[in-house]
């Protein structure tokens, strides 16, 4: 139910949440703190997999991120062609296998360097393989999302940080599942906790969108916003919200935490 | 609705999509069409002499209160006693109430008497239209006429399960180990199906495998396994009220109860997107028509194995990611 607010974000978890209450008496959705421990969520949880994204120094050799995505996981890649240079690469790539050794696999598609329209784009989208579950694109760099219609239920959104003027809150993702009723929640817990500490965005979402969420994408973020390493501290204040989301893969978008 | 009758409370399944925030039409609809049909067959029915000690018992999508506009008339007449001649209603009587065709192999549209179901369980005299005709009554039967039949029949097939070696709160293994084994033969019996029928048909069972099959296992295991908190003196009674509710409650119970409404609630959310499609008699015509070779370039079956994807990934969840379930499938499931 879009635009419906649900009380309770962190109601979804075994023992009572705590609830955090405002000065003004409301209840914050994203700081229900939850009592099960973050390091016991992660251990449990078995569909994590590897966003190629962060391992940088491998880029374009497609059969390498897949063995280092595999190392990390064999339940969830996640291929991502961030630059549109990287398309054809992957597709030749993907192309050549009847499937790859993951049972849910996702590709980003390109975000930079577009120069492709967003129909002749999603043309180049739609001859994924089909073993290809999910194709994950940022909402903001879209012109004309209704171009993107034909790939159904392939096709996942992803929520964005503070820093991006479009696709960040259930407001403002709500005209794009509007236009694209088929797509998917990739819900990025980074991004959304950007937007406040509260966490009130992340939880937001999770009300709006939940009944859509495909994937996470599970890191923490640097100063400058780029994706590092899930920190102890991320971990125990996302607890509540991941485990809203213990039926869907996370994607770590950065490298595992030690 | 509850298709018995017994309450106008809202279901689990109703409490868990308000809780999550999505809707089941398709599902409460098809519960809305099992309850007005049953009224109707009983109806007919009442007509004829019935057996004080016999029921007819509606299974499959009658069972599961998952009627589409396709959905075969599985039945059963049931003795609660030993095997007799002269039943009423006869088969033929109950044939001409419950006429559209069961599956093909010879499991439904007979007489079963209470004996053979509780003297059968192991070992050769055990076959495979034995334990499904068990595990059906178990897991997804109502009784259209003879309730107290029906009620002594599956009492009596409880308690031969809890009848020995059976703890306090402790999984009773017998049983569990009949719900495991007869999901592994629907499973293993897919591929034998597909092999004698050389492919026709592949794409509609497929889809029921991931999905149908797959929340019926689950709406047998759950109550099982949720024996672990009751003392022995109390699991007959806790796995007859279970197993009374259509799995889909018992299901979506179970999310309830372990505070997984939103995984639930994707859960039943893409069961019910997948009963919109069975409905859908192009979808279904599709669906049937589809063989293995041609299913991985299928839009409708890519529907389909999302749908499924989400079934299993949420009922996952609920098994090995929970306080109460992780550790009892560690213990019980596998050995």
């Amino acid at each position: 139910m879009p635009g419906k607010r649900r009380a309770g974000a962190g109601r979804a978890i075994d023992r009572p949440p705590i609830r955090v209450m405002r000065n003004d008496g409301s209840v914050s959705a994203g700081a229900l703190l939850d009592p099960v421990a973050a390091d016991e969520l992660f251990a449990a949880h078995v569909p994590i997999g590897a966003s190629s994204g962060y391992m940088a120094t491998l880029r374009g050799d497609w059969s390498a991120l897949v063995a280092t995505a595999r190392e990390v996981s064999p339940a969830a890649i996640e291929l991502s062609a961030l630059d549109e240079s990287e398309l054809d690469g992957l597709l030749t790539f993907l192309r050549s296998w009847d499937g790859l050794p993951f049972r849910y696999v996702s590709v980003h598609a390109p975000s930079k360097a577009r120069s492709l329209s967003d129909a002749d784009l999603a043309a180049v989208l739609g001859a994924l393989p089909p073993y290809v579950t999910a194709i994950v694109m940022h909402p903001d760099t879209l012109g004309d999302p209704a171009a993107l219609r034909h790939l159904g239920g392939r096709l996942v959104l992803e929520n964005m940080d503070r820093r991006k003027d479009d696709g960040r809150t259930a407001d403002e993702l709500s005209p794009f599942f509007a236009t694209l009723p088929d797509a998917g929640l990739c819900f990025d817990i980074a991004h959304a906790a950007s937007m406040d500490t509260d966490l009130d965005t992340a939880g937001g979402l999770l009300d709006s969108f939940g009944p859509r969420l495909r994937h996470v994408h599970l890191s923490s973020l640097d100063r400058s916003g780029a994706h590092v390493s899930l920190t102890q501290a991320d971990a125990a204040r996302f607890a509540p919200l991941l485990r809203r989301c213990a039926d869907v893969p996370w994607i770590l978008e950065a490298p595992p935490p030690s | 609705m509850d298709p018995r009758g017994a309450t106008a409370e809202l279901s689990a399944l109703e409490r868990l999509a308000a809780s999550a925030g999505i809707e089941v039409p398709n599902l409460l609809a098809a519960r809305e069409r099992t309850a007005t049909a049953m009224v109707e067959r009983r109806r007919t029915l009442a007509e004829s002499p019935i057996d004080e000690d016999v029921a007819v018992v509606v299974m499959g999508s009658w069972g599961r209160r998952e009627l589409t506009s396709a959905s075969d008339d599985d039945w059963l007449l049931l003795i609660d006693g030993p095997a007799r001649a002269g039943v009423h209603p006869s088969p033929d009587e109950v044939g001409r109430v419950l006429p559209r065709a069961a599956g093909r192999e010879g499991i439904f549209e007979s007489v079963v008497d209470r004996d053979a179901l509780t003297t059968r369980i192991g070992l050769a005299r055990d076959t495979n239209e034995s334990l499904t005709r068990r595990m059906l009554l178990l897991l997804e039967s109502v009784p259209l006429v003879g309730p107290a039949a029906h009620h002594g029949v599956i009492t009596a097939l409880l308690e031969t399960y809890l009848g020995a070696g059976v703890k306090d709160c402790q999984p009773p293994r017998f049983l569990l180990n009949d719900v495991i084994r007869y999901w592994r033969t629907v499973a293993v019996d897919f591929e034998g199906k597909d092999r004698d029928r050389a492919g026709a048909g592949w794409g509609l069972r497929n889809a029921k495998l991931r999905t149908s099959r797959k929340l019926l296992f689950a709406g047998g295991l759950l109550p099982v396994l949720e024996c672990h908190s009751l003392r022995r003196t109390d699991m007959v009674d806790h796995l007859r009220a279970r197993l009374a509710l259509p799995p889909t409650d018992r299901v979506a119970q179970a999310f309830l109860d372990q505070g997984l409404a939103d995984a639930g609630g994707r859960c039943l959310a893409a069961y019910d997107e997948f009963i919109a499609l069975l409905d859908d008699t192009a979808t279904r015509g599709r669906l049937s028509a589809l063989g293995r070779a041609d299913a991985a370039t299928d839009e409708t079956f890519a529907r389909v194995r999302r749908i499924g994807r989400q079934v299993e990934q949420a009922l996952l969840a609920l098994l090995f990611e929970t306080r109460a379930f992780a550790p009892l499938v560690r213990q019980y499931v596998v050995f």
